[in-house]
């Protein structure tokens, strides 16, 4: 039986029509865009590669999820920790909002799974944890939880006040009411290691900003720090792949040789609905469990896809390997908050995202050389 | 191809050499000159100009999930931010790492050592050196704040199953030595202790930073590691206190053999009214006077940089200094750390008197094959000041003028505007070259003997020393010329040089334990295979000592 690797127009292709008819799609592009990136470290080396090489914009389909992080930590600092440092370090665990405990579920577990071992007072009691936030959130802790319910879009505020109050400051009645505030005071500062976790996309830049300042004061004093959880945890490695590649956190463009970084003009979500410059994508989809929302673009797209389900969308598709499960892959987990190698389960005769962008800007090169 | 760099002045004091003469390269490496009247296929004329070996720079942060986030810490110091590009605070720095390679090279570096390598960010740390073009890398692997090392000597362990647990994580993480910095200091801030010395004793352990530093010493010497531990000591930047720190250190060498990381910033004493006062001289005697001690000096220069470190709580304790106003503090398994831009002014007397300290230690230190030349970049100044600084050695009338420009009342506070020396071209290529390589135990380089790596700088001499060494007027990489006239010419990737000391089974079983009970991790997230790099041949392996 045959199985199809690549599509133009919907119909199955050899992979070396489906690469021609790519470079022709570039070739008559006036601003292409490549985003999705949903691959590992190596596709992703590909991807700004031939982004560079063809003057592309950048983005990653999650950005969305990590920008509310990168905006305050680059514009004010912040606290950060390793999760596997706050689960044997923090005895006290401050968890705020909703969606933490969906987006952060695997670094919450490593912090419900085991007692506190370092540290001369830490290590004396049980963790202790305090939620935040809507009484519905469900959360996998087993532990027994002090809950604060407030309001999502209360917190931010409560925090403020929180701040004031351990500052010695005054503060109104607010969502809560000054003694719920001082309850919530004491138990972060009477921590010999307060661990706070949250989804930065919850609060927005100006919240994630109150947050980091919550910890700051607390620094001055005792010892804090924060673990911020994303939905989609590879939008940070891209993020930090592109910083060390290009010298920004993606959201950038190649279009007049040099990279450069504009957060609004360059995200996903505007250039793909046709509102921005682009007027092609390349999408790669490539990670388990990958979302072929990228492909509702209302640009024509090149899409390098792990399910041929979706190839019919765009104008030229490729299946391709899924890195860290049908071949070995590099790539960004939360649990361990960096890069990690990963295995894979089956080998897989598909080709590698690497190897077909590589192709296409080999092909696009040639084309530039014969030009000349 | 056989390659002649014809006759030019080639200094190369690993040889003994300082003279006119034809260099001949083939495949790779440097050969002698053909006997049997055979042709070159390539001549590059050197008359006139100097042929060193490529430069080895032994302490420099370019590499790894700080630096990276220096990066991300900092974007309106890229010049493509701003609305109106030209000079920016850090355009000239190497910012990514595609510009950190050819910028290097274009001075005639051919190695660089990242030297704070956490074991946990080792696979990130060796992306970024696989994504760096030209040089060839290596990497110091960080301990002495992990839990693993403190209980082992708080139980007591045997030196050869400490050596083990150091034989793992050098391997696993692809290290070429081992670091060990603020020894104690980072695991005590986490337990919220503000200050600590060389013989505080890291609450809930009982062991002392000395204890920590003499274990890791005793190991990488039974390992065989050939580069001397690399210790950054206490109290960096702390008036008196961080001179104390390093006098106790270099004291606890005891015969061995020690390298003490960017030692300006432990040369600060606390006379005069501002209590910040130089205690250059001071060090640099007791460097003179203890031979199994080797130093970097982490020079400072004027302006904007950034200030990356594990060492976490010196760096919350700069964060207060912050310029601009931000910092990012890192609560990591061991370590963790801290990035703090700072912006080091002439103007200042206590930044201008740093910028005096470095240099009398430079110039006081008599050996030059055991001072070596480093900024530690980015955090005393980006590498790229790396040929006003050769200017300012190799010409006391360079150094006149940055005196002059500086506030009277530093100049009173320092032995600088006495000091005569003058460094030679041959003791910059032993600083820069014969030493490192020896101090690393890459004997493959640093040098331009027969079978040596063809990794070959050459300057154009010049008056203005900074303008010579600024750009090489040619570079040649493993037998390639990769600059011309200061310019990359050709790309491609070097290497990583790893020593693999084969780890011990028992103790690799104990640590695959031990990571997945205490921290719910696995330990070969802590590996960095060879394939996860996607490069040809990505690590070169140096062998240890027998």
């Amino acid at each position: 039986m045959r199985v199809d690797t690549a599509w133009i127009d919907g119909q199955p292709a050899t992979p070396e029509a489906a690469l021609r008819a790519a470079a022709d799609l570039l070739d008559s592009s006036r601003q292409p865009f490549v985003g999705g990136l949903r691959t590992d470290v190596i596709g992703l080396r590909s991807a700004l590669s031939l982004a560079r090489r063809i003057g592309a914009i950048v983005d990653h389909a999650g950005s969305a999820a990590v920008y509310p992080f990168i905006v305050p930590a680059r514009e004010s600092g912040a606290f950060l920790a390793a999760p596997a440092e706050m689960r044997r370090r923090a005895d006290r665990v401050l968890i705020l909002g909703n969606a933490a405990a969906r987006t952060g579920a695997d670094v919450i577990r490593m912090l419900t799974d085991a007692e506190p071992d370092l540290g001369a007072a830490t290590r004396a009691g049980k963790r202790r944890f305090m939620t935040l936030g809507s009484k519905n959130a469900t959360w996998p802790g087993a532990q027994e939880t002090a809950h604060v319910d407030c309001a999502s879009e209360e917190i931010v505020d409560v925090l403020g006040m929180v701040r004031a109050t351990l500052a010695g400051r005054r503060t109104g009645e607010g969502a809560l009411g000054e003694e719920t505030v001082a309850t919530i005071a004491s138990f972060v500062a009477e921590a010999s290691f307060c661990c706070v976790v949250f989804s930065p996309a919850e609060f927005g830049e100006l919240g994630t900003e109150q947050i980091f300042g919550l910890v700051a004061d607390l620094n001055e004093t005792t010892r804090a720090s924060t673990l911020p959880v994303f939905a989609e945890a590879d939008a940070m490695g891209a993020a930090l792949q592109a910083t060390w590649t290009a010298g920004f956190p993606l959201r950038l463009s190649f279009g007049r040789g040099a990279a450069e970084h504009d957060a609004a003009l360059n995200a996903s979500e505007r250039q793909l609905s046709g509102a921005g410059e682009a007027d092609l994508a390349v999408l790669v989809e490539a990670l388990a469990g990958a979302s072929p929302a990228t492909l509702e673009a209302a640009i024509p797209a090149i899409l390098l896809t792990a399910d041929p389900a979706s190839a019919g969308s765009a104008k030229v598709a490729f299946h391709v390997a899924t890195a860290g499960r049908d071949q070995d892959g590099v790539l960004y987990d939360p649990r361990f908050g960096g890069f990690i190698a990963k295995t894979a389960q089956t080998k897989s005769e598909l080709p590698s995202v690497a190897a077909i962008l590589d192709a296409l800007a080999e092909q696009i090169g040639e084309r530039a050389r014969d030009a000349a | 191809m056989l390659t002649r760099l014809s006759g030019g002045h080639v200094v190369d004091p690993a040889n003994g050499r300082d003279e006119v003469a034809d260099l001949y390269v083939e495949d790779g490496l440097v050969v002698d000159p053909p006997a049997n009247g055979r042709v070159a296929d390539e001549t590059i004329d050197c008359t006139g100009l100097v042929v060193m070996a490529g430069a080895i720079d032994i302490h420099s942060h370019i590499a790894g999930g700080h630096v990276n986030t220096a990066r991300l810490l900092l974007p309106e110091w890229h010049r493509a931010f701003q609305a109106r590009p030209g000079e920016t605070a850090l355009s000239k720095v190497g910012w990514t790492t595609e510009e950190t390679g050819l910028l290097y090279a274009e001075m005639g570096f051919t190695t660089v050592v990242e030297p704070a390598m956490a074991p946990s960010s080792a696979l990130h740390a060796h992306l970024e050196l696989a994504d760096t073009p030209i040089i060839d890398k290596a990497t110091l692997v960080v301990l002495g704040n992990d839990d693993m090392l403190m209980s082992m000597i708080r139980e007591g362990e045997s030196e050869g199953a400490i050596a083990d647990y150091v034989a793992w994580t050098v391997s696993a993480s692809r290290a070429l030595g081992v670091k060990c910095i603020n020894a104690g200091g980072s695991a005590a801030f986490k337990e919220n202790v503000r200050k600590f010395d060389f013989d505080d004793v890291v609450p809930d352990y009982g062991v002392s930073s000395r204890q920590i530093v003499k274990a890791l010493q005793t190991a990488v010497t039974s390992l065989g590691i050939p580069h001397p531990l690399h210790v950054h000591c206490n109290n960096l930047g702390v008036p008196g206190a961080s001179s104390d720190s390093i006098e106790a250190t270099i004291r606890a060498a005891e015969g061995s053999p020690l390298h003490l990381a960017h030692i300006q910033f432990y040369g600060y004493g606390t006379e005069g009214k501002r209590r910040f006062s130089s205690r250059g001289q001071k060090l640099a005697e007791l460097v003179n006077s203890t031979p199994e001690v080797t130093v970097d000096i982490g020079q400072v220069m004027f302006g904007q940089t950034v200030t990356i470190s594990s060492d976490e709580l010196r760096q919350f304790a700069g964060s207060k200094q912050a310029s601009p106003k931000k910092s990012i503090i890192f609560d990591h398994e061991a370590n963790g750390g801290g990035v703090v831009p700072m912006n080091y002014k002439q103007k200042s007397y206590f930044n201008a008197l740093q910028w005096a300290i470095g240099l009398e230690l430079f110039l006081l230190i008599e050996d030059p094959s055991r001072v070596f030349f480093t900024t530690d970049h980015p955090n005393g100044a980006p590498f790229t000041t790396y040929p006003d600084i050769f200017a300012l050695l190799m010409d006391r009338s360079v150094r006149a003028k940055w005196l002059e420009a500086l506030p009277k009342s530093v100049v009173k506070m320092t032995s600088l505007p006495e000091i005569e020396r003058e460094y030679t071209l041959t003791e910059i290529a032993t600083m820069t070259r014969a030493s490192p390589a020896r101090l690393l135990g890459t004997s493959d380089r640093g040098h331009l003997g027969t079978g040596a790596v063809a990794d070959v700088a050459v300057y154009r001499p010049d008056a203005d020393k900074a303008k010579m060494f600024g750009k090489a007027a040619y570079v040649l990489k493993d037998g390639e010329l990769v600059v011309k006239d200061g310019q990359v010419v050709k790309r491609k990737f070097g290497r990583a040089l790893t020593l693999r000391p084969e780890p011990d089974k028992a103790m690799k079983t104990r640590l695959d334990r031990y990571f997945d009970d205490k921290y719910g991790l696995s330990a070969r997230w802590f590996e960095v295979p060879e394939g996860a790099l996607g490069r040809d041949e990505p690590f070169k392996v140096v062998p240890c000592r027998a």
